[in-house]
């Protein structure tokens, strides 16, 4: 659809100005959280040198400004702490009921909580002690120049969803 | 330099609310207003300007805005022309710097300025832009960007831990939305009710429409003076910018640094901080401006601020302890929710509010208050920013 009086950005798409990350190995350096996101895995970075693990992932340590990190795992399960719904004024590119959920990864994670959207869930269905997992999915995607040629960058997200 | 003291002598800000009017409008409006407060001050006094806004690069397609606003408002910085950036807290951090400025000799007089316009031809892109405000690759794809949802699980994790009612959220909104009648630049000029709060449409869960405030355009202004020019300046009584800090422990809500959303242990450091740079303790506040972008922040701020025990939020505020005659008067000036939100220009309202209390000549004056103290909450609470004001300079 063009856009009346803004013929420069007609047809354009500006990536920069959308909520997801620009994931293409290009673009960031880690670019494996969202590789390791298309099969299914929740990662992040720990420190070889000090073990310290950190989320979001890294390229340096926190704790030692070390460089030598590993990616491990984070669970693809956990337990709704609280969470609220909101049905009216979403914002663009997300759906009613948009549904937040602090969740408790376990005590053997080393993330112990993490905040995520809830899908895959109808209003109302959800309850705090409420078992959820993993799911991810594809956001759109987008051009990128690389060198001289534009290729399409295919780029996906999680969140999680109630379990059974 | 250890003599050289900065005090606050003037403020102004525009009209706040839906305006038609450019944020340079805007800025000029409270500049005026500003420097109007001062007589004895002109543009030519003015070495330093620092500007506040968090949302020019994104709704007025502008950065690097120093250069523009001071130009504008016929000012020729030479010690310092920068921008702040730090969305709700860029007014306060704006003073914090001045206050630096002037005390390390780089500065005599610096204009803080600060504001936002955040009404965009188009209503979508408001609401859209404000996936920017947080942590953009980890929070912003949840839908984080809007604020109410957080505040929303803030609130329902205070009200489990501790008994904190709907009642009690309906209280701050009430006495804000009350103190802001006689603000004539303020967004809001209604006369809210008990009942009309507790009926109000939902927004989020359980906070409804007077628990949040609003979206705003407007822009506020302050002079912050070395006291020796300051004496020269103006005949009213000093107020010193007696010590503050700014504490930021996390971004990303996966590192939240308290035992659970309700536990805020980013503002205790930072309440601890200020307090200790100022030399006052919290009973010694005799009047405070506490960021309420929701009534949930102003109940837990009471709490982690040390005006009462963690927990006796809610209590404290429906006592009644937030109103003229209370404890410690809070938001005088209407606060958030009923002055408004224009994210930078918010901690230079807030100045201006406890400057004018300390001066003697609020709108809604707490009898012989010598000591204010001004607070922002930022960003997704990532960071919290305390300003402490006095009469009298630090011992
Ligand atoms: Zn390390």
């Amino acid at each position: 659809m063009s856009i009346l009086g803004v013929p420069v950005l007609e047809n354009r798409y500006p990536v920069t100005m959308d909520m997801w990350p620009v994931e293409h190995k290009a673009f960031n350096r880690i670019h494996r959280f969202y590789e390791h996101l298309k099969e299914g895995r929740l990662t992040t970075t720990r420190c070889k040198s000090c073990s310290h693990t950190a989320f979001p992932p890294r390229v340096i340590c926190p704790e030692c400004l070390g460089e030598d990190l590993e990616w491990i795992d984070l669970p693809k399960e956990g337990k709704v702490l609280v969470f609220t719904e909101q049905v009216k004024g979403v914002p663009l590119g997300f759906q009613a009921p948009l549904i937040h959920a602090w969740i408790d990864l376990g005590p053997q994670s080393p993330i112990p909580r993490l905040l995520s959207r809830i899908i895959n869930c109808e209003a109302g269905r959800l309850k705090e002690g409420d078992e959820v997992r993993l799911v991810v999915f594809e956001v759109p995607s987008h051009p990128i120049e690389i060198k001289k040629e534009t290729i399409t960058a295919e780029r996906v997200y999680y969140a999680f969803e109630p379990k059974g | 330099m250890g003599n050289r003291r900065a005090c606050i002598i003037g403020g102004g800000m525009s009209q706040w609310g839906v305006r038609e009017a450019s944020l340079v409008d805007m800025t000029q409006e409270a500049g005026k207003a500003c420097m109007e407060d001062v007589p004895g001050l002109t543009p030519k006094d003015i070495d330093g300007f620092l500007f506040a806004s968090s949302y020019a690069g994104r709704c007025s397609f502008q950065t690097n805005t120093a250069p523009v606003m001071a130009e504008r408002l016929g000012l020729k910085p030479t010690s310092i022309c920068a921008r702040v950036d730090v969305l709700c807290a860029g007014g306060s951090t704006g003073i914090l710097l001045a206050k630096g400025l002037v005390e390390s000799g780089m500065a005599d007089i610096v204009m803080v300025a600060g504001g936002e316009k955040l009404y965009t031809p188009q209503k979508w892109e408001v609401f859209y832009s404000e996936l920017a405000s947080i942590d953009h690759d980890w929070d912003a794809p949840h839908g984080l960007g809007l604020p109410p949802p957080y505040f929303a699980l803030t609130a329902k994790e205070h009200m489990r831990r501790y008994s904190t009612t709907k009642e009690h959220l309906a209280a701050v909104s009430v006495t804000n939305y009350n103190y802001g009648l006689n603000n004539p630049k303020g967004q809001f000029h209604k006369q809210l009710t008990m009942e009309e709060a507790m009926a109000a449409p939902l927004v989020v869960d359980p906070l409804t429409l007077y628990d949040c405030c609003p979206i705003t355009d407007g822009a506020a202004a302050v002079i912050i003076a070395l006291e020796d020019r300051a004496k020269d300046l103006t005949d009213r009584p000093l107020v010193y910018i007696r010590g503050g800090a700014q504490v930021s422990l996390h971004s990303v809500s996966a590192n939240w640094p308290g035992e659970h959303l309700a536990d805020w242990a980013h503002l205790r450091k930072a309440a601890e901080k200020a307090y200790a740079t100022a030399k006052v303790s919290p009973q010694e506040i005799d009047v405070a401006q506490t960021h309420d972008c929701f009534t949930i922040s102003e109940i837990i701020e009471v709490e982690e601020l040390g005006f009462c025990k963690k927990g006796e939020g809610g209590d404290f505020v429906a006592a009644g302890e937030i109103n003229l005659g209370g404890k410690v008067p809070i938001n005088t000036d209407g606060g958030l929710l009923s002055c408004g939100h224009p994210f930078g220009a918010t901690g230079i309202r807030m100045g201006m509010e406890i400057m004018r209390q300390l001066q003697g000549r609020a709108a809604n004056q707490v009898p012989g208050a010598t000591i204010g103290l001004t607070h922002n909450l930022s960003g997704l609470n990532v960071e919290h920013t305390i300003v402490v004001y006095g009469r009298e300079p630090l011992p």
